[in-house]
């Protein structure tokens, strides 16, 4: 929470009737009343990357919600898949549960909202060095994720703003026989995320290692988490997505 | 009046057996054919056609076409009492003469039937044919020939044979590919502290680099004038463009950067005592 500095804008909706800067960590973010009806969009971010946008608007004032996002989208969307490797293995005993609290990355959506609609403006990350791609399996038949290492916390208020979110992993271990894990690999477009002012919520998922057949796998499943923070809105397109089978180290 | 007309059309005789009246049939039934073939396909395209490959589909579809018109012309032959038998024997000699002539024809198409079935590749799949120095994205394959759009731009169309007889290098059937880059550093450098920099470099430069399986550092060669050390990087199957051609450029800055010898080919000349 040290990193947080007070002059950066919350997540939450505004209402833009003239010039207005949002400022998050190693990113600017501003809005430009440039003509009657027309703002302009501008982002610059470290990597020295910018982006311009014009947008036409109905009446003298546009209204746009800043919210964390699934961390999908940057680079490029190339997978659903999130690798979240746990900087502390967890230990699970013979017929065991736990359940921790763990940082997962996140970028940040700007959507502009249209009566009922909110429609994705422009996404991007403050954290770019740990916005990177994994793979989980071999090169000839694995699965593409966006990979994090993860650290383990106290609480869902531990989240660094601006970066990452923190989500609850229920572990159980149905197995004779105690195991560790260090991973998780999950499909994260089935996980909502949630915010309240800079901090950010996703949706818990359990992981529960058992036996099928002859092969020990971890069944890992989304979970709604209960909250009354404000839920994002959704930036990717939706689609159908493959549970993956995940292996006992 | 009309049945007037028609029995005077009966009465013209064209050749022994055929008269004007019943290539009027065939005419119409030929023209009846074409229709119904061109609205199965339609109907085909529309409702069924989604569903498969765009290849199957495309296939499918002229087979069809195609089957329906040979029906009809069948349906005309039979209806008219054109005999075809003195066709069949010179058919016969004649197809051993069009046999020869269209050997290559007929080997595509039994090539592109092969291709259809094995399915080595599909449409959109990014291909590399070294035999033949082609590499793109497959556009389609069709009855004699299949097309790639070469990455730079241009179409080819190779003959099915050679598609087939060929080796075909799926650029898109895994989730990831590795690129390869060789640099050489100079003797008095620290090898391990000159991986250090690159390393360095492609994880904060390269943002579609794989962080896991992490980048690999080789030492490939004691090389005449530098040590040289294969980088191996992988990343996701679409951007290649992304990481190949600016790897060497990422790992000369870095090396330039860290103060790390990058030595031109020098020789040491011994002068002997006389």
């Amino acid at each position: 929470m040290s990193e947080l500095n007070s002059n950066y804008t919350n997540y939450g909706v505004y209402e833009i009737d003239d010039d207005f800067d949002c400022i998050f960590p190693k990113t600017d973010v501003k809005f430009r009343k440039i003509g009657e009806n027309v703002f302009s969009y501008f982002r610059s971010d470290s990597e020295d990357k910018t982006i311009e946008k014009m947008i036409p608007t109905k009446n003298n004032k546009i209204r746009i919600e800043i919210a964390p996002i699934r961390p999908l989208n940057h680079p490029s969307h190339r997978t659903s898949y999130v690798y979240l490797e746990l900087e502390t293995p967890v230990f699970l005993s013979e017929n065991s549960h736990a359940k921790i609290f763990a940082r997962c990355p996140i970028e940040i959506g700007v959507f502009l909202i249209d009566g009922e609609n909110k429609n994705s403006l422009d996404f991007f990350t403050c954290d770019p060095l740990n916005s990177r791609f994994g793979l989980y399996g071999t090169p000839e038949s694995g699965t593409l994720c966006k990979y994090a290492k993860s650290e383990i916390v106290e609480s869902l208020d531990d989240s660094i703003p601006y970066k990452n979110a923190v989500m609850e992993i229920n572990f159980g271990n149905e197995l004779q026989g105690g195991h560790s894990i260090s991973k998780v690999i999950f499909p994260i477009t089935e996980n909502s995320v949630y915010y309240d002012k800079s901090r950010a919520i996703i949706d818990s998922i359990s992981a529960v290692i058992k036996k099928k057949l002859t092969i020990e796998t971890i069944d890992v499943s989304s979970d709604k988490v209960s909250t009354n923070w404000t839920e994002s809105p959704t930036y990717e397109r939706k689609e159908l997505v493959k549970k993956l089978n995940m292996g006992v180290d | 009046m009309f049945f007037e007309f028609m029995q005077g059309l009966d009465q013209i005789e064209i050749t022994s057996g055929l008269t004007l009246l019943s290539l009027l049939i065939g005419g119409i039934i030929m023209g009846v054919g074409v229709l119904i073939a061109r609205t199965v396909k339609l109907l085909f395209t529309k409702y069924y056609a989604p569903k498969l490959s765009q290849d199957s589909a495309k296939n499918l579809g002229k087979l069809l076409y195609f089957g329906i018109i040979v029906i009809s012309f069948l349906v005309f032959t039979s209806t008219t009492g054109v005999d075809l038998s003195g066709l069949l024997v010179a058919g016969g000699i004649f197809g051993v003469v069009i046999g020869f002539a269209t050997q290559s024809v007929v080997s595509n198409l039994i090539s592109g039937i092969f291709l259809m079935i094995e399915k080595p590749v599909k449409q959109g799949d990014s291909v590399d044919l070294p035999g033949l120095g082609i590499s793109g994205t497959l556009l389609d394959i069709s009855t004699f020939s299949a097309r790639v759009r070469q990455f730079d731009g241009t179409i080819t169309r190779i003959p099915n044979e050679s598609f087939f007889t060929t080796n075909i290098r799926s650029l898109s059937s895994t989730p990831v590919r590795r690129s390869e880059a060789l640099v050489g550093i100079a003797y008095r450098e620290d090898i391990d502290g000159a991986i250090s920099v690159m390393e360095k470099a492609i994880r904060n430069q390269m943002p579609y680099a794989l962080i896991l399986p992490k980048p690999d550092f080789r030492i490939k060669e004691l090389a005449d004038s530098s040590v040289n050390i294969e980088v191996l990087v992988w990343h996701p199957r679409e951007d290649w463009d992304q990481v190949s051609p600016k790897l060497l450029k990422v790992l000369k800055n870095a090396l330039d950067e860290g103060g790390i010898e990058i030595p031109f080919p020098q020789r040491v000349v011994w002068k002997a005592k006389e």
